[in-house]
């Protein structure tokens, strides 16, 4: 009889998820230097990164939620931050010995987020994407958004004529007549036509800002500021995403002086990595130190 | 995971959500027999839906010949390779499914294909599955053969996509079954390109979400059948309701040739997703071969098409095919015409079962000779 209690005692331990996925908080923090003047925003290789510390932030594969991440991926990224006191900037840099842009069947594109809790306080949310009621918000970065707004800017090839330059196509209806071309482009494009936020951007950055309250619920915010750009250069990626300390109500505050935390996740496109499929951060401490002066 | 019927595998098994049927189910049935491959359903469906940007390759409708071609490649092979063994008792499965083969951290036992693997849609086209033999005579079922498989989104009631989308961005509309991807919603992870056994998904690279077959449901709602059924130049197609055995109703087309006879049979039901477009196979096949394909009542369902020209109900249903634009949800049989019914029973067209058939005889018994035959 002893040995049936404590059978059942250790299997409900064992599925009791608090014991798997409870808030956990790094022990170093990520310090965000104040600067005065203008921030290294689109600059991942400016000289004024040097000025800020970096923080080795571990990842661990995504293992909580189906699909799991079953074969770990990046292990770190090297995180440093900037602020001006408007705006803050944060420099991600990761190992990737390829660079995944474009995205297709079997392949997906780099990506890189960085996730601040939007109530604050010391009572962080699950580190993987928030829980009901206790929602995050979410800075993410794809290489692809950032190679459309480069291609738009250099002569304005589309995704196919990038993915595949010596394709010839014989027709397209919807190029045959001319007064119609907006229309059934859109026709043949139905998530264009829905205004889906991943296929019509609402800006040129290639940061996205979501919110989320747990698996398999973000949502683009209304107003995108976030700015940012990545440089793949030897094997190693470096980007910067940034943000105003101020977004309005509904979104993460960061004040000044202020303690809050973030948690970093990599996407590596020649793993096919996406959506679930990624390596996480735990929870770790920010803080936006004080201008000297203010 | 949930447990749910599978009334196909004649057993219950796991599926990610548990049981929720719709109000009905889009159903079709595809005669194997009488496809001919000259892809006018695939034109239609292309030139309807995906004309597109990022579109060029993917084709939610697509022939492709056994047991050579794959659109996109090998994608039964390579998924019946990993399911391994696919073992039945009589009617019952005792193998297991796609979903009860999920490996560890995964919803759904799929593979992901790459994009090279749909640059060949009409691969294997009209190969036979071996050489002629001098002196060889054909029979049934024939030492070589080949036949033409057409195939659309099976619009399961356990679909696998669906299972499978993170952001649950893939959904059963309540009012026909069909299976939608909210193109809304999708953030273009594939996982349901992975997922789907059928590879019915597609990821395109130009909006960066994936797309599907949607049954044409701006036609069903209006009452017509989709686009690939109504332009089938070889009428092998019909469209209507399939209901669950228990519920079968013989005046019904689908639950007829499914439940009643047993005629029309689910694309690999092993895999456990209860596809609801049901072929009648092909006739010249060996049974391994089809009992791997269409399940244990292959064999049968090949006896009884074999006889169904001199079975009135059969064949008069098998006249309705392609035979009216509307959706068919209820047919009769009256003297030697078949009548096919709306949902309030009211006829929407009449077709008769057997044409006039005049026999001209080989010799012209009143001139003495044989007559030549010039056609």
């Amino acid at each position: 009889m002893r040995k049936i209690v404590l059978v059942v005692f250790v299997s409900a331990i064992a599925s009791f998820p608090a014991c798997r996925r409870g808030p956990t908080i790094d022990a170093a923090q990520v310090t965000a230097v104040a600067v005065s003047g203008a921030l290294p925003i689109e600059d991942p290789l400016a000289a004024l990164w040097q000025r800020a510390p970096e923080h080795p932030a571990a990842l661990v594969p995504q293992d909580i939620v189906e699909p799991k991440l079953m074969q770990a991926g990046v292990a770190r990224v090297d995180v440093r931050a900037l602020h001006n006191g408007d705006w803050i900037v944060f420099r991600l840099a990761w190992q990737d010995a390829t660079r995944n842009v474009l995205a297709e069947t079997g392949v997906t594109s780099d990506s890189a987020a960085i996730q601040l809790p939007i109530q604050p306080g010391s009572q962080v949310p699950d580190p993987a994407m928030g829980e009901t009621g206790k929602a995050v918000h979410l800075l993410y970065w794809k290489a692809l958004w950032q190679d459309d707004a480069e291609r738009a800017a250099g002569g304005g090839k589309d995704r196919v004529a990038a993915l595949y330059p010596n394709a010839t196509t014989d027709h397209y209806p919807f190029l045959a007549n001319p007064s119609a071309q907006d229309e059934m482009a859109r026709r043949y494009a139905p998530a264009d036509a829905a205004g889906n936020p991943v296929t019509r951007r609402a800006t040129p950055s290639p940061v996205q800002e979501l919110v989320a309250e747990g698996y398999g619920t973000t949502t683009a915010v209304a107003t995108q500021q976030a700015l940012g750009r990545g440089a793949w250069r030897d094997g190693q990626w470096l980007v910067t995403i940034a943000r105003p300390l101020d977004e309005g109500d509904g979104l993460a505050q960061l004040g000044v002086g202020h303690k809050t935390f973030l948690a970093l996740a990599v996407w590596d496109g020649a793993s096919r990595q996406a959506g679930p499929r990624k390596m996480r951060s735990v929870w770790i401490p920010l803080v936006l130190q004080a201008a000297p002066g203010r | 995971m949930a447990r749910v019927y599978n009334w196909q595998l004649g057993r219950a098994m796991d599926y990610w959500y548990s049981e929720n049927r719709p109000k009905r189910q889009f159903g079709a049935v595809f005669d194997i027999n009488k496809c001919i491959a000259c892809q006018t359903c695939t034109l239609s469906c292309k030139t309807t839906w995906t004309s597109g940007r990022g579109q060029e390759f993917m084709f939610w409708n697509n022939v492709e010949t056994k047991p050579y071609g794959y659109y996109p490649l090998a994608w039964d092979v390579k998924l019946l390779d990993a399911l391994g063994p696919q073992s039945w008792d009589g009617a019952k499965y005792t193998g297991r499914t796609v979903f009860e083969a999920a490996p560890p951290g995964e919803r759904v036992l799929g593979w992901m294909p790459d994009a090279i693997d749909y640059a060949s849609p009409n691969i294997g086209e009209d190969e036979i599955t071996g050489s002629v033999d001098k002196g060889l005579a054909l029979s049934l079922p024939q030492q070589v053969w080949m036949f033409y498989l057409a195939r659309i989104c099976n619009h399961c009631t356990y679909p696998a996509c669906l299972s499978s989308c993170p952001r649950s961005s893939i959904y059963k509309r309540p009012e026909d079954g069909i299976v939608v991807l909210d193109q809304s919603r999708c953030r273009g992870y594939q996982e349901c390109v992975r997922a789907c056994p059928y590879k019915k998904v597609y990821f395109n690279p130009s909006t960066g979400t994936s797309e599907k077959c949607i049954a044409c449901f701006p036609k069903i709602e209006e009452g017509i059948q989709p686009q690939c059924f109504v332009n089938c130049i070889g009428k092998i197609r019909l469209q209507g309701w399939v209901n669950p055995p228990e519920r079968a109703r013989e005046d019904n087309p689908i639950d007829y040739l499914v439940h009643v006879r047993k005629l029309a049979l689910p694309l690999y039901p092993q895999f456990g997703l209860e596809p609801n477009v049901y072929y009648v196979p092909p006739i010249n096949v060996p049974d391994p071969f089809l009992i791997q394909m269409f399940g244990p009542g292959a064999p049968a369902a090949v006896r009884t098409y074999r006889n169904a020209r001199h079975d009135k109900t059969l064949a008069g249903l098998f006249t309705l095919f392609g035979s009216t634009e509307r959706t068919i949800p209820f047919f009769r049989i009256a003297g030697d015409e078949a009548i096919a019914l709306d949902d309030d029973h009211r006829e929407i067209v009449r077709v008769p079962i057997y044409e006039p058939l005049f026999i001209r005889p080989a010799e012209d018994s009143a001139r003495r000779i044989i007559r030549l035959n010039v056609t």
